[in-house]
């Protein structure tokens, strides 16, 4: 039964004792700052990830399926993938013509280590084989110019649509749209940029060149080339009724027998889902265990200078006890002092952390030109704020719990005879 | 004695100083009633603080029984300890014991603090006490930018402020000249004449004569309790 007067008065007390020693106040709480610097920094981190991903997923689209030779998130045993039989350009064309389900379905030809010339400058680059269609699919939209035409499709123009990655990489000022590139050493005239897709580790699909399919094969031959077949459901739910059509024709169009695997894989964007929640547990880890740290660290400190506020204020509490001041009086005196140390550090935490926070995001920005950390919030966000002051409230009890349950079990007279 | 604020019966309190028991008092039985103006005295030693740290619920006795206002405060918890110091003692130290950040007035409010009362209620009552000792235009004075005699006073102030059944004081003038000590008493004669229940310390004959009755102490015993043959109710 805490009366609210008390409360007032130890938070007047304690506001006051905090003032007088603000400089000691301030040095106690170095390892609760660094604590709180890491929770938020981390916490940004995670959430500017969680944005990072969210959009990155968004413009690729939940609802493509991507029938491969390989299993894109690596996984499954590499020598039996291998020894998979390549899926042909006919079977590609049967899968599409059988397909009911989807919305499209898109032939597609690669080549993973291709060189984009301009002038003298040479990129590496992956060339995609694909149709028209592929151009009304979220992985086609153009910033520039445009995708091909079902003609230039049907006769083997030999046009290119440049990913983002390339646009910046090789064009660097120059237009791209009307110049004419060398798409492994033939030429190509680049009519469209593709939208800026991928982040972090999904950098790669922003580097890729589309050409028309027959162009493809007229340039380079089918031959000893694995087709993939990018499906798109139309819409999230009817992914698995799409999938499973897929998987049924395809065994079918490839006479896999019952009981058997699949000699083909189905590459969905969740497979990378997997590869983003990794980073994420790692991140939060690292972040957890450095943050454990220093608040243990920090809470060594503020016992510490607990304990010695309470030997400084000891006649303080046996008049407090003289004059009526219970056990829970002084316990919670003391736990309100310990509380706002810690709720001190961090407010002196929360500009630093905001501090590198801006300054992080804008050296990844502007110095390592990673656009797409812009999605990140430039502010801390207020639940983030929150949480650090609550954390550090809650440590700010438990490291000064022992300290006040020494100031409340003080005997009065032991204690007014100090000095 | 029914009427008794304190009865204590065969008292007393040993110390363990290593492998030696100091006897700060062997068997002290007393009883105080209401209204009583009584001036505890002894060599140093004597065993007067113990007994006043005792009668102020600050202490617990070794052996013997306690009763203040009839209950037993041997068979008390910390915290019923800590509300009847807090509503039915007021204290008054040697040293004055004020917090020296808080004003007069929080001073005197404290008590009040612990007891729960309403923020408006502490200050009016603080303030009433403050004017009582005579000092209503210091209230928002702290204590080292007050005399001695005037920390004496607001330390009174926040004995009296709880209307108390009785107020202790332990040399309440050791620590002041004996021009400002006899304002206190002064102080100390008012209140009694209010109705108050004054103990006090001192080893001074001069200021014991201020009080109804005179108690003896001599190692740890009572030596004499007697009425005061020089008082008389000043005028
Ligand atoms: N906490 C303690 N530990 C050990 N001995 C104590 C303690 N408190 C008091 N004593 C002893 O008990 C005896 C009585 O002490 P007390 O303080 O009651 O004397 P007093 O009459 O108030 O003396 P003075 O006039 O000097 O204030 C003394 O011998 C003292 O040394
Ligand atoms: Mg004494």
């Amino acid at each position: 039964m805490l009366r609210l007067s008390e409360i007032g008065e130890s938070v007047r007390i304690a506001v006051d004792a905090l003032r007088i020693n603000l400089m000691r106040s301030m040095l106690t709480t170095a390892g609760i700052v660094v604590g709180v610097v890491l929770v938020v920094v981390m916490g940004w981190t995670i959430k500017g990830l969680d944005a990072v991903w969210e959009q990155t997923i968004g413009i690729i689209g939940r609802d493509m399926l991507y029938i491969d030779k390989w299993n894109w998130a690596g996984g499954g045993n590499w020598r039996k993938t291998r020894s998979r039989k390549d899926i042909t350009l006919r079977e590609a064309l049967m899968l599409k013509e059988r397909m009911e389900s989807a919305e499209m379905v898109i032939p597609m030809a690669r080549n993973w280590g291709g060189s984009i010339k301009l002038n003298n400058r040479t990129v590496n680059s992956s060339i995609q084989g694909t149709t028209y269609e592929y151009g009304n699919t979220p992985a086609g939209v153009t910033i520039e110019g445009r995708w091909f035409s079902e003609v230039e499709d049907l006769q083997a123009t030999r046009v290119a649509v440049v990913g983002y990655g390339i646009a910046k990489s090789l064009f660097e000022d120059i237009e791209p749209v009307g110049q004419t590139i060398k798409v492994n050493g033939h030429p190509f005239r680049v009519i469209g940029v593709v939208e800026k897709r991928g982040f972090l580790f999904m950098d790669f699909i922003d580097n890729q060149v589309f050409v028309p399919l027959s162009a493809f094969q007229s340039a380079y031959g089918f031959y000893g080339r694995s087709f993939s077949v990018a499906v798109k459901a139309g819409n999230d739910r009817l992914l698995d009724i799409v999938r499973d059509e897929a998987i049924g024709h395809m065994r079918d169009i490839r006479n896999v027998p019952p009981g058997e695997d699949d000699d083909f894989s189905i590459n969905e964007m969740e497979a990378f889902d997997a590869q983003a929640k990794t980073i994420r547990t790692t991140i939060w880890m690292v972040g957890m265990g450095l943050t454990v740290l220093a608040f243990i660290v920090g809470s060594i400190g503020i016992m510490n200078i607990m304990f010695v506020s309470v030997t400084e204020r000891t006649k303080e509490i046996g008049v407090r006890k003289a004059i009526g001041a219970r056990r829970a009086s002084v316990l919670l005196q003391f736990l309100i002092e310990s509380a706002l140390l810690c709720v001190l550090g961090a407010l002196i935490a929360l500009p630093i952390s905001q501090i590198i926070v801006a300054s992080a995001r804008a050296i990844l920005i502007s110095g390592l030109e990673w656009d797409w950390v812009s999605v990140t919030s430039p502010v801390i966000p207020i639940d983030l704020l929150l949480i650090a002051i609550s954390v550090s409230a809650i440590v700010g009890v438990a490291a000064g719990f022992l300290p006040a349950q020494r100031a409340a079990r003080l005997d009065p007279v032991e204690a007014l005879r100090f000095d | 004695m029914s009427d008794a604020i304190i009865d204590i019966r065969h008292i007393a309190k040993v110390y363990e100083m290593g492998n030696e028991e100091v006897h700060a008092l062997r068997d002290v039985s007393l009883t105080v009633g209401a209204n009583e103006y009584i001036a505890l005295m002894g060599p140093s030693g004597s065993g007067k603080s113990t007994l006043m740290n005792m009668l102020g619920c600050l202490d617990t006795p070794s052996s013997g029984t306690y009763l203040f206002n009839g209950q037993s405060v041997g068979d008390m918890s910390d915290d019923d300890l800590a509300e009847i110091r807090n509503q039915e003692i007021g204290f008054v130290f040697q040293t004055f014991n004020l917090l020296p950040r808080a004003s007069a007035l929080q001073n005197v409010e404290l008590p009040l603090v612990y007891s729960g009362a309403p923020r408006s209620e502490r200050s009016r009552r603080a303030e009433d006490a403050l004017t009582r000792v005579g000092l209503a235009d210091r209230i928002d004075h702290r204590p080292n930018e007050l005399s001695g005699g005037q920390r004496q006073r607001v330390a009174i102030a926040r004995a009296l402020v709880t209307q108390p059944s009785i107020i202790l004081a332990d040399e309440p003038t050791g620590n002041l000249d004996s021009k400002t000590g006899q304002d206190i008493m002064a102080l100390f004669d008012e209140l009694w004449r209010s109705g108050n229940t004054v103990i006090l310390v001192t080893h001074e004959e001069e200021i014991a004569r201020h009080a109804q009755r005179i108690i003896r102490l001599r190692d740890g015993l009572v030596e004499s309790d007697q009425p005061n043959e020089f008082h008389a109710t000043p005028l």
